[in-house]
């Protein structure tokens, strides 16, 4: 007959010391007697009665114990009782502690709740951006093809007749289309793609509402058809007949023809709807993407064959010069590398950082707790003489720990709500940003991670307890002495503290020398700080030859306002990216190799408003017009490259338009593209002389008067642009200032984030170094105090407490440095101008450290100079 | 003339607590002599109250009851060399459990549940 072991386990884990033995043995008793009496059977039923209905009451008792102390008398001699009741005793005692020293538990608090918040904002942004999946199913089988946006319709249809080894294949491009609500309404811009009818199929997603496009409707003739997005049908509405229904779209009328899911979007969360567009085999101009979805099975070795198959047929219907070979080198990335691989070295360079700015909150914290424990010695080895071993005084600190993680996490949820909204502005994240969300995730991080990293904070200070001697302890409490723990882990922990902070301080300085070169090139223009600028779209339906009247009207609108002393418009803004490359050839030069340049097609006062220089010759003006010679302007990248040592004025070029162009003028090389292009062949002809060509895409240009305010003018004219032409839209408004810093990008936004992470790291470790100074100085006082009192000067007790001070942060500026020669490549695709491997960011951030340590240990060390001898014995 | 109400400055006992301290009394009071110790007060609750009654339960109320005061505790020997923790009703206790009972019997007097009976299905 044996009595069963789990359930007096169980019962045995809940009993206070004193009664387990009582209760454990008067159970058996009564299980034997009941077994003899009514069976095996209903004993152990019994029993796990008893067991199972003891432990709830037992726990409580265990949190009532604990929480009061409460201790029965008859108990006294063995008292104590499950590990949970110390627990609570020692949560309770770490609340109390921590009560009475107000200044360390907020600045422990404090300290892991910035680290802990940062984090957790980091890691909610990129779980968001980069862990979620993307809203296609098998995402992993859609690809771009090579060549992104520089597809023409006729090379699509082309392919079109056979795509084996993809199941479907779509061309699409962006296009900011005005939407008008009603006949009378003014239109206003939905971004939308337009695109082949193969769209959805490609994606594998339907509407939810009605139907995708069917496959005749990209056919020139098809009647305009759109499919919208759950967003905009909310706005139009939200009725179900609203789908069969039409809507005006770039002056035309659509059919809505269907309704995507809630949450789906592409290639962008900003694009609402999808238009269908008549594909023609005569279209020649590039402005598509291909995106296809390869079949099952279709990859490796059959995929390279089938994109060189595609290739070859390209070269067989296409003759393409060597420079723009499209069918030499065919290739497909994955979609979602092409969406999300530009987000990840800010994001991950971001939580590197915030994680870099948590390792510091920790050590600065575990130092803190080791000053705690020090202080405590005398206490601590008085408890261990009387029988407290060192797991129970480790368990204290991890209560202690346990509260300090508690509320930094609830401080640092704060933090990292506020600090999530800081970083999806401040980082370059583009139109996918709203994807990163605030949520439960994030805050479940910040929990976590804050308890981990207050528990890792307890484990320096327990290992020092276990390795404490009570009788060495106890006799050292009164006559002090260097014999006491010599401060060796605070040591080294503000070493770390120090050398985390000079990572970030490198990390910080490669991006600010970044920036400053990128600020200091030049981009061509004069005075951008007085121009303002407004993009407009035009409906679809307005012909052609209309459109250089309509942007004569605009300007004339625009010159009345007051303030505005020059208006000018273009097609493409200078410092706005690539694109509008036209193929160029030069009268008198047979053998130029076939070649691009860019194309700007302006009003006669575009030059002045936005701020070209001329060089040579005449800029455009209103002389040039349809039945005159086209005058055509270059820039002097051009001139060089293709008239060297000769005069260009004069000379014929042809853009292939029907005749040709003659140059009448040179100009400053602008950065039409991007910043750091350097000087590219361009050239400007007027809108009214090549009418044929004119966007319904503009961008007008306005120059203040000195002293106005170009940003003032914003509303005005957009009050003066709906006044003078109700069908054209305003997409944006803005300054060339604001264009010129988007121009710096990338590495401004990451810049400002990365300082703000570094002034934190430095305050952190200047706290660092104070912490453990000061504490140092402490546990001295009473050989300082008999130093004085024989007569060392003060100014040598500063020397000896700063040098310590100072040894440490040179050590960790070097093991810091090494660090951030190792690590800055991180950084590389935002750095311009300045090696990954800086010396000169290197040599600052450590002379900031220094500085900074130095400074820190100062304070302390003039407390040490100025001690009193006579009270330092006193309280000695 | 009804006696006047005692005041008492604890709390009412919950109907567990009553419960349990009844049954130290009685087993404080039995013949064997043994004492009122946890499981032969389980014992006497069980075989008073007719419902099974888990020792935890009981250890866990006894030290409430302890903390508060209307209950002390020892320990005893018993035959075989080990010892108990032996419970008794302080005087406090003694008069927590008279007030409870006056107050159960404030509450029955004039209620009369023959008219109920009668109506109940």
């Amino acid at each position: 007959m044996e009595v069963p072991r789990l359930p007096l386990a169980l019962l045995r884990a809940w009993l206070p010391y004193a009664e387990r033995d009582e209760v454990i043995a008067e159970l058996r008793t009564e299980f034997v007697a009941r077994e003899v009496r009514e069976g095996p059977q209903a004993a152990r039923a019994w029993l796990w009665r008893q067991v199972l209905g003891s432990v709830p009451p037992l726990v409580r008792r265990t949190f009532s114990r604990g929480w009061t102390g409460f201790e029965p008398r008859a108990s006294r001699l063995r008292p104590g009782g499950p590990p949970m009741e110390s627990f609570i005793m020692d949560l309770r005692y770490a609340a109390r502690r921590l009560r009475s020293r107000p200044g360390y538990a907020l600045l422990a608090i404090l300290t892991l709740a910035i680290g802990v918040g940062g984090t957790a904002a980091a890691f909610g942004l990129v779980r968001g951006l980069l862990m979620t999946p993307l809203p296609y199913p098998a995402e992993e089988r859609l690809s771009l093809f090579w060549s992104p946006g520089d597809w023409s319709e006729r090379e699509f249809l082309h392919l079109s007749s056979d795509w084996s080894g993809f199941n479907a294949v779509a061309a699409f491009r962006t296009k900011e289309l005005p939407l008008r609500r009603g006949p009378q309404a003014s239109p206003e811009l939905v971004t939308a793609i337009v695109t082949s009818a193969g769209l959805f199929d490609v994606l594998g997603v339907r509407p939810t509402l009605g139907r995708a496009f069917e496959a005749n409707e990209d056919r020139p003739g098809a009647a305009p058809a759109v499919v919208i997005s759950d967003g905009l049908y909310g706005d139009l509405g939200g009725q179900p007949s609203l789908v069969g229904g039409t809507v005006e779209l770039d002056g035309r009328t659509h059919t809505v023809v269907g309704v995507m899911p809630r949450g789906f979007w592409f290639p962008d969360p900003t694009v609402r709807a999808w238009v269908v567009e008549p594909f023609n085999e005569e279209d020649g101009s590039g402005n598509y993407a291909l995106m296809g979805r390869r079949a099952p099975g279709v990859d490796g070795p059959r995929l390279e064959l089938t994109l060189k198959g595609l290739g070859t047929r390209l070269r067989e219907r296409f003759n393409y010069p060597a420079a723009w070979d499209k069918g030499r080198a065919p290739a497909v990335t994955p979609l979602r590398e092409h969406l999300l691989g530009p987000l990840q070295a800010p994001l991950l360079a971001t939580l590197a950082a915030m994680g870099v700015l948590l390792l510091i909150a920790c050590a600065n914290v575990a130092a803190l707790m080791l000053g705690q424990v020090d202080s405590r010695a005398t206490e601590l080895a008085v408890r261990m003489a009387l029988g407290a071993d060192s797991r129970r005084m480790t368990q204290q600190l991890l209560a202690e720990a346990l509260l300090l993680g508690l509320a930094s996490a609830a401080l640092g949820a704060l933090i990292a709500a506020q600090g999530f909204r800081v970083l999806t502005g401040a980082l370059p994240l583009g139109p996918l940003a709203p994807k990163g969300a605030l949520d439960w995730g994030m805050f479940s991080a910040a929990l976590v991670l804050a308890l981990v990293a207050a528990l890792a904070v307890a484990l320096l200070p327990a290992r020092s307890l276990r390795k404490s001697d009570p009788q060495r302890a106890l006799a050292k409490s009164r006559t002090g002495g260097i014999g006491a723990r010599g401060g060796r882990t605070e040591g080294a922990l503000v070493i770390g503290q120090v050398a985390l902070a000079v990572l970030l301080t490198a990390g910080a300085a490669l991006l600010v020398r970044s920036v400053a070169n990128l600020r200091a090139i030049d981009p061509g223009l004069n005075d951008t700080a007085r121009v303002a600028v407004l993009d407009v779209v035009m409906e679809g339906n307005v012909e052609r030859d209309a459109r250089p009247r309509i942007i004569s009207d605009l300007e004339a609108a625009l010159a009345t306002l007051p303030g505005v002393r020059g208006v000018g418009t273009t097609q493409k803004l200078p410092l706005r990216g690539a694109g509008e490359d036209w193929g160029i050839g030069i009268v008198g030069k047979p053998d130029l190799p076939a070649t691009t340049t860019y194309v700007r097609l302006v009003s006669p006062g575009y030059f002045d408003a936005v701020g070209i220089r001329l060089v040579d010759g005449r800029l455009l003006h209103a002389d040039d017009r349809v039945d005159s010679e086209r005058a055509v302007v270059i820039n002097r990248a051009l001139a060089k490259k293709y008239f060297p040592g000769e005069n260009p004025l004069g000379q014929q070029i042809n853009t292939g338009l029907g005749g040709l162009e003659r140059i009448v003028g040179v100009v400053e090389d602008v950065a039409e593209a991007g910043l750091t292009d350097g000087a590219v062949p361009a050239r400007y002809m007027l809108h009214a002389q090549v009418a044929g060509m004119t966007m319904t895409r503009q961008t007008l240009v306005l120059r203040a008067w000195p002293g106005q305010d170009p940003a003032a003018l914003l509303d005005a004219a957009r009050k003066q642009l709906a006044a003078a032409a109700p069908s054209v839209a305003v997409h944006r408004a803005t300054t060339l200032e604001a264009v010129l810093t988007q121009a710096i990008g990338p590495a401004r936004q990451v810049m400002s984030v990365l300082t703000l992470l570094t002034a934190l790291a430095v305050v952190l470790g200047a706290v660092g170094v104070y912490g453990v100074t000061s504490h140092f100085v402490r546990r001295r006082q009473r050989d300082l105090g008999i130093c004085i009192a024989l007569g060392l000067r003060p100014s040598r007790v500063v020397a000896q407490v700063v040098r310590r001070g100072g040894v440490l942060v040179l050590i960790g500026s070097a093991l810091g440095t090494v660090a951030a020669l190792v690590l800055a490549r991180l950084l590389s695709s935002f750095l311009y101008g300045v090696s990954a491997v800086d010396p000169l960011s290197l040599a600052g951030a450590t002379l900031a450290l220094l500085a900074v340590g130095v400074l820190a240990a100062l304070l302390p060390a003039l407390r040490a100079s100025r001690l009193d001898p006579a009270v330092v014995f006193r309280e000695g | 003339m009804s006696p006047s109400p005692s005041t008492s400055p604890d709390a009412p006992l919950g109907t567990f607590e009553e419960q349990v301290m009844l049954a130290v009394v009685r087993t404080h009071r039995a013949a064997d002599g043994s004492g009122a110790y946890g499981m032969s007060v389980r014992r006497e609750l069980e075989e008073v109250a007719g419902r099974e009654v888990a020792i935890g339960a009981v250890y866990a109320t006894l030290d409430r009851l302890e903390a508060k005061g209307l209950v002390s505790s020892e320990r005893g020997e018993t035959g075989a060399g080990g010892t108990r923790r032996v419970f008794a009703v302080t005087p406090r206790g003694a008069r927590a459990l008279a007030d409870s009972r006056e107050m159960r019997e404030r509450l029955w007097r004039g209620v009369d549940l023959l008219p109920l009976l009668a109506g109940g299905r």
